[in-house]
């Protein structure tokens, strides 16, 4: 047992801020809100030259060979800056189903792409009406031809490869791939209150080429939406760390009644709270991700990581807000780009509720 | 970072729950029932863990210790305090009135008070809180003047636990120097309770007796070799003390014992389909993670030689809040059969659920208050300005 970083981990968190924090100022995250493709290609080149975009494929597939609990780290230093880019939608979505599913000869088509970030990658998982990413694949492949919506997916028209999870007769859920500029595909991109670039997906006769047997998806998607759970979670402690650091330093220096605000104990206390909320998000969300790199069964240390992260994160911008008075709700104020962030976390990955019954499966009730 | 354990760590464990099943009485609840047996008990108990080697297994060799690792150490407390700690009032010689010993003591404090806490022996109390000092500690009057080869002390502490037991020893701090800034004229006194001039008075808890006591002294001498660390340095002593007592009491591992009582009862009942019970026992353990993680950090930063102050203060808040949910919730599940205390034959899981709710009402109060704690972390962890 040792919750402290090992000296590689600190080295990769250092090297991280600092690569990040110059890249990406919260000048960049907001022109990205409006920009039309709601990242920087180039700057994901730049990533991948650092070996992100394939850190956690092992190293007999050319990749970086780190943990999972590495993938993590970087996430939350990402998150600190509020960093638009493919990471979710092409290293902890697509890459792991390629791994798991492709043919070698898929494999080494795109794995070596992924990883000089010429390929980017996303997932189209979600359909019209699903509450959750745990809903049932409705939509079918019929003679090698996808027709069907699909909502929520992460940069689709900047995406050289979707992975399409799709349902095949009397089967469970089995993934095809379409590729870039395949035809029959119309993507729409969706209002989102984060301004994250998600599209809603509608194919039409597109041709696809299967990855993986008919039917054989199942676990793999299983365990890539628990992956994205926590590397979402970990991103979003992130920015939540940003966030408190932006309410401490308000309440050390707004002056009201003739003495900094944090003197006074009922805005001290609320910020003890934060800190004591995100610090217990964090060491839940590095079990899950150290449980999900062990291989085992994380379901607990996932959903426990969840289920708490999205209480804990309405009440730790809650007291943001309330420690920035009027100013946080102003746009001008970057409180607001984290506040949003959150809600959007919370959102996605599965309700707290849904995750707690998640947790009692796995106690044995 | 590793979430695990080591195999060596988890056999321990395994031969810990053997001897627990082994030795410990059908009858055992803990300290704080009305049972002449207790206390000899917790005596017994001590001095069969001191030959196998496990009571002081953390504490350096030369002190009757294994130079254990912390972590086998965190494994010894969480399986005694799952098990209603039957080591009794000598987990605090272990958890921090001995390492405050071998910090700030001489050698020969050293070599006269550590060897009898080894062999499991002798039993102390702590005498910090006054009648007027509770939470500002700091203004205690309970006086010790200084005739050069002893001091002569008078006044009063209270909720003293254990004392009545009866304690052997007291931590006792006191004012040295009334003319010093209110911090600085404090001194920590090692006190024979059998000195002419103590006198203890039980005081009743809603848990039940040897909880809380008051103990009053009248020119009471104790010798200048009782003094603990440098004269009017005594908060020093304390607040040491006080870090190491944090993260000493492994929390979680009761509230883990209790909710893996409380999973068993409620299939044996045939809750376990209702929705509002899956999802309360669900959340209990969500928060039990939590508060194990965050102790778990706090001594990973010991296993490195540090201090952990304000994480140690972040664990205890987790870790009270948790303890006293589960009582709470335990009481709801079990519903009017809630209301049976150990003492009803008829009561569910033997009054566990009553014992988690009542013993843990001052949790949040005591060894700091959480209001206390918050502006420690306020102040120290967050680098916000104190009120002036």
């Amino acid at each position: 047992m040792d919750l402290t970083l090992n000296p590689e981990q600190e080295m990769l968190v250092r090297s991280a801020r600092a690569f990040l924090t110059r890249v990406c100022p919260l000048a960049h995250v907001r022109d990205m809100e409006t920009d039309a493709r709601g990242f920087d290609p180039t700057l994901w080149q730049e990533m991948a030259r650092l070996g992100w975009s394939t850190m956690a494929l092992p190293s007999d597939s050319g990749g970086g060979g780190l943990s999972f609990l590495d993938v993590a780290l970087l996430s939350e230093e990402m998150g600190r800056v509020l960093l638009p880019s493919p990471f979710l939608a092409t290293t902890v979505l697509a890459l792991p189903l390629v791994l798991a599913l492709g043919t070698d000869t898929q494999r080494q088509k795109w794995l070596p792409a992924m990883g000089t970030g010429e390929l980017i990658a996303t997932l189209a998982l979600v359909e019209p009406g699903w509450r959750d990413e745990w809903g049932t694949v409705a939509v079918e492949v019929d003679g090698g031809r996808l027709s069907g919506t699909k909502h929520f997916v992460p940069i689709a028209p900047q995406a050289d490869l979707m992975l399409v999870a799709v349902r095949t007769q009397g089967l469970g859920p089995s993934l095809v791939a379409v590729e870039r500029g395949a035809p029959g595909v119309e993507c729409t991109r969706l209002a989102t209150l984060d301004g994250s670039p998600l599209y809603a997906v509608r194919f039409a006769e597109t041709p696809v080429e299967a990855v993986g047997l008919p039917g054989a998806a199942e676990a793999a998607l299983a365990r890539v939406r628990q992956h994205a759970a926590v590397a979402s979670l970990a991103y979003i402690v992130g920015a939540a760390e940003h966030a408190l650091e932006m309410t401490l330093e308000y309440a050390r220096t707004r002056v009201q009644f003739g003495r900094p605000i944090g003197s006074f104990q009922a805005v001290a206390h609320r910020c003890v709270d934060m800190r004591s909320d995100l610090d217990a998000l964090r060491y839940l969300v590095y079990q899950a991700a150290w449980a999900l790199g062990m291989g085992g069964d994380a379901s607990l240390e996932v959903s426990a990581a969840k289920a708490y992260g999205n209480e804990a994160l309405r009440r730790i911008f809650m007291h943001a807000h309330q420690v920035h008075g009027a100013i946080g709700f102003s746009t001008e104020c970057d409180l607001q780009l984290f506040t949003r962030r959150a809600k959007t976390a919370e959102l996605t990955w599965g309700s707290a509720s849904m995750h707690r019954e998640r947790v009692a499966q796995a106690m044995g009730l | 970072m590793d979430f695990a354990f080591t195999e060596d760590e988890e056999r321990f464990r395994e031969e810990l729950r053997a001897f627990l099943a082994q030795e410990l009485p059908a009858w055992w609840r803990g300290m704080f029932v009305d049972d002449a047996r207790v206390f000899p008990e917790t005596r017994r108990i001590c001095e069969q863990l001191a030959a196998r080697g496990w009571l002081t297994m953390a504490w350096p060799r030369e002190w009757g210790g294994q130079g254990a690792s912390v972590w086998q150490q965190a494994v010894l407390r969480e399986e005694m305090w799952a098990h209603d700690e039957p080591r009794g009032p000598q987990y605090m010689n272990l958890n921090y009135i001995g390492p405050c010993i071998m910090r700030f003591g001489s050698e020969a404090q050293k070599r006269r008070f550590l060897p009898p806490m080894a062999a499991g022996h002798v039993l102390w109390t702590q005498g910090f809180s006054e009648p007027g000092a509770g939470s500002d500690l700091a203004s205690l009057t309970t006086r010790a003047a200084d005739r050069g080869d002893h001091f002569v002390v008078n006044g009063q502490k209270t909720w003293n636990s254990y004392a009545d037991a009866p304690a052997d020893w007291c931590f006792l701090l006191v004012r040295t120097d009334p003319s010093a800034r209110r911090h600085e004229g404090l001194s920590v006194l090692l006190v024979d309770m059998r000195s002419p001039g103590i006198t203890v008075r039980p005081v009743g808890s809603m848990a039940g007796p040897h909880e809380l006591s008051e103990i009053f002294f009248d020119d009471v001498i104790v010798p200048r070799d009782c003094l603990l660390g440098t004269a009017n340095r005594g908060w020093d002593v304390v607040t040491t003390g006080l870090t190491f007592e944090r993260v000493g009491i492994a929390r979680y591992a009761r509230a883990g014992y209790v909710i893996e009582q409380l999973v068993a009862h409620v299939k044996a009942v045939g809750l376990v389909d209702d929705p509002s019970t899956r999802a309360q026992l669900a959340d209990l353990r969500v928060r039990y993670e939590a508060a194990r993680l965050l102790s778990y950090r706090a001594i990973s930063l010991q296993a490195r030689g540090e201090v952990p102050s304000v994480e140690a203060s972040i664990a205890r808040l987790h870790n009270t809040q948790l303890e006293q949910l589960v009582g709470h919730v335990g009481l709801e599940i079990l519903g009017l059969t809630g209301q049976l205390t150990h003492d009803a034959r008829e009561a569910p899981l033997e009054g566990l659920a009553w014992r988690q709710w009542v013993r843990n009402i001052p949790t949040t109060i005591t060894a700091g208050t959480t209001e206390v704690q918050k502006n420690i972390i306020a102040r120290r962890g967050l680098g916000l300005p104190r009120p002036d």
